[in-house]
């Protein structure tokens, strides 16, 4: 069962290992397990509406601070690259935001492996960054909330920023937490520009009731 | 949830009265709802659509596209959206703003909702669609006035070009970006030769005149990348992005021609302005934008000192 | 007599999972490994004629226990279980020498067809 240890939020770790400061040890395994199955069924569903193999980086899952999440950002996103990015909300059980940002690069990329014209104006490229995000986020919440059997609702995408840097996109100024439970996962198709990476963000109260719903998940099994 | 005969009947109730469509289709597309809100707007009855094939009844619609999407969901199981940003609408629907619209058809967003069985199969997707004209309307007079304001509030009220605040901030990102991409930039910075003269001897309408036919012949002699303001009172800043100093140097030439080319009539005095110019680079050791600005400054300064009416490129040591 | 079944993944919950999940009445000496190595080590101890086997793993991944269970014609029973699902993903694996593939979350049934399909159980 769970102890109610009094858990303190320590800055970002020196290391890069996987360690989540806010959770014990197997509820970071169970977490990071949960997390693997769900980016797994949201790359599964990518590759079916592109057709091709995609790749999953291995899901990370880390505490960041608000001063870091650029920096952390930019690990698995190139720093000058421009990006275009959707974010959706997602709440219930958990509430968080979540981000994909697409890399300017593979826009043009992913029109021609959906089967569009790859001549797209502006908004018909739009409305296809938002097809993708919606189709990723809504496979790993749904993949979340069927494993952890907790109800999870989503809103609909809505653009961020459409070929800026991206530094411009999340500004350390305009973000209003301190940390935030960061998992993230960089999807890409072989031999093909297109590359993508989701960012699901959950800030201090969720990251507490997610402790709660891992506990119960846990003992459940 | 089991809905009782008496909860079952008012949802039936509030489906089809809701404010907003509702109508279900299943995986042949048969329409199987369609709410009043649809009736109405459609101007189809529900008995008249309901059995039907959407695109068949509707032929109207974007079918490769949306019949994708309604694929999607049964494959996917997934939630899905339509935005009228990125497509205005779906059913071409009059709206009741036919007075005071300004827009065609009613503005639409849609969710796509999946249906499942016990199974957790997809049997029905039920779409949701909601009006919002008045939102779109409200959008896009927001962006028209912003537009202006943001226009306003960047130009300089006498020449008509970039102030002082936006041809900084120009100059800003540009730094930014060149420090980025580790491309070239160069900066101008040129003053009017002996403008307070003018001022003084022909009156200051006069001088205002002399300003704002500089401020035309400097912008015509540039390229559409680079970015023209007036900096100071009779101080004008040039940012030349992609530029090293001997492009910049040739530019600068070229304005410097063009402003003394002809003279400018003015209440019967027919002037000949010159302009002295001051030009620096991007280099490693910039340290900030405000250094370009300061160093063509000290370019600038020494062009007046070796007699006006030509171009200086800065030195470090000057 | 038991069969020796070894269950590996570096996550203890996704092992305990993939555990409660075989039929109960299957008579089995089971053995944990948390990477590909132990893996290994486990199948030369004669604990794994039944492997339950993980792809992402520090150490020695999924795909590498199959390379090396190919090239030394090594004899042993492999399920994947796999949260990357895609059908490509699972095709690999099969070419490698893989005799199914299971999705993560594993369920009761997914282990069970599986094994009354080969006459295991």
């Amino acid at each position: 069962m769970y102890c109610t240890n009094t858990v303190s939020f320590k800055p970002a770790s020196k290391t890069t290992s996987m360690s989540i400061q806010p959770y014990t040890e197997d509820q970071n395994d169970a977490l990071q397990e949960v997390v693997n199955i769900a980016m797994g069924q949201a790359g599964d569903s990518l590759a079916r509406i592109l057709g091709h193999f995609v790749g999953l980086s291995v899901p990370r899952i880390r505490l960041v601070t608000v001063e870091d999440v650029i920096k952390t950002v930019t690990d698995m996103v190139d720093e000058n690259a421009e990006i275009s990015a959707v974010r959706q909300a997602f709440s219930n059980a958990l509430r968080g935001e979540a981000i994909v940002a697409f890399a300017q690069a593979g826009a043009d990329d992913l029109a021609d492996l959906m089967g569009y014209d790859t001549d797209l104006d502006q908004s018909a490229e739009q409305e296809l960054l938002l097809e993708v995000s919606n189709l990723l986020v809504g496979a790993v919440i749904n993949g979340i909330s069927d494993t952890l059997k907790t109800d999870l609702s989503f809103s609909a995408p809505s653009l961020m920023a459409q070929r800026t840097p991206l530094d411009q996109v999340l500004v350390p100024e305009q973000l209003s937490w301190s940390h935030a439970l960061l998992m993230e996962v960089n999807f890409t198709v072989e031999d093909r520009d297109f590359h993508c990476h989701l960012l699901m963000f959950m800030t201090e109260g969720a990251i507490d009731t997610l402790r709660d719903i891992l506990d119960e998940f846990m003992d459940s099994i | 949830m089991p809905a009782s005969n008496a909860t079952a009947s008012l949802l039936n109730f509030i489906v089809d009265r809701a404010h907003m469509g509702i109508f279900v289709v299943n995986q042949k597309r048969e329409i199987l709802l369609w709410n009043q809100f649809m009736e109405i707007h459609s101007e189809r009855k529900a008995d008249t659509v309901i059995g039907q094939n959407l695109f068949e009844a509707f032929p109207e619609l974007p079918k490769k596209w949306l019949d994708r999407k309604i694929e999607n969901i049964f494959i996917l199981k997934n939630f899905s959206f339509t935005s009228w940003e990125q497509r205005p609408y779906l059913f071409k629907f009059a709206h009741n703003r036919p007075v005071t619209g300004g827009v065609d058809c009613m503005r639409q967003d849609c969710t796509l909702m999946p249906i499942k069985d016990s199974c957790g199969e997809v049997q029905y997707v039920c779409f949701t669609l909601f009006d919002v004209t008045d939102t779109s309307i409200y959008q896009s007079k927001l962006e028209e006035t912003t537009e202006k304001l943001r226009e306003l509030s960047n130009r300089d009220g006498l020449t008509q070009l970039f102030n002082r605040r936006y041809v900084e901030e120009a100059l800003g990102k540009e730094f930014n970006r060149a420090r980025r991409y580790h491309s070239k930039l160069s900066v101008i910075l040129t003053d009017i030769d002996f403008f307070k003269k003018v001022n003084d001897v022909h009156g200051h309408l006069a001088g205002d005149e002399v300003l704002r036919e500089i401020s035309r012949r400097l912008a015509s002699g540039l390229r559409g990348t680079d970015t023209l303001g007036r900096y100071g009172g009779e101080e004008f800043l040039v940012v030349l992005p992609e530029t090293d100093t001997q492009g910049a140097y040739v530019l600068a030439e070229r304005l410097r021609k063009t402003v003394q080319a002809k003279p400018i009539e003015i209440e019967g005095a027919s002037l000949i302005i010159n302009i002295s110019l001051g030009i620096t680079e991007l280099r490693e050791s910039t340290a900030a934008y405000a250094q370009l600005i300061a160093e063509a400054d000290l370019a600038l300064y020494q062009s007046k000192e070796n007699g006006r009416n030509c171009v200086t490129l800065f030195q470090p040591g000057f | 007599m038991a069969v020796s079944v070894t269950v590996v993944d570096d996550s203890k919950i996704s092992r305990k999972m993939v555990i409660r999940a075989l039929p109960p009445q299957w008579n089995i000496e089971l053995t944990q490994a948390e990477n590909g190595e132990e893996a290994l080590a486990a199948y030369r101890d004669g604990k794994a004629e039944v492997m339950f086997l993980d792809l992402t793993m520090p150490v020695m991944d999924g795909y590498q226990v199959l390379e090396q269970l190919q090239k030394e014609q090594l004899n042993t029973f492999v399920v994947v279980v796999s949260a990357d699902i895609q059908p490509e993903a699972q095709a690999r694996v099969k070419k490698l020498g893989a005799m199914a593939f299971i999705k993560k979350p594993v369920k009761t049934l997914d282990i069970q067809n599986v094994l009354h399909e080969y006459g295991i159980v």
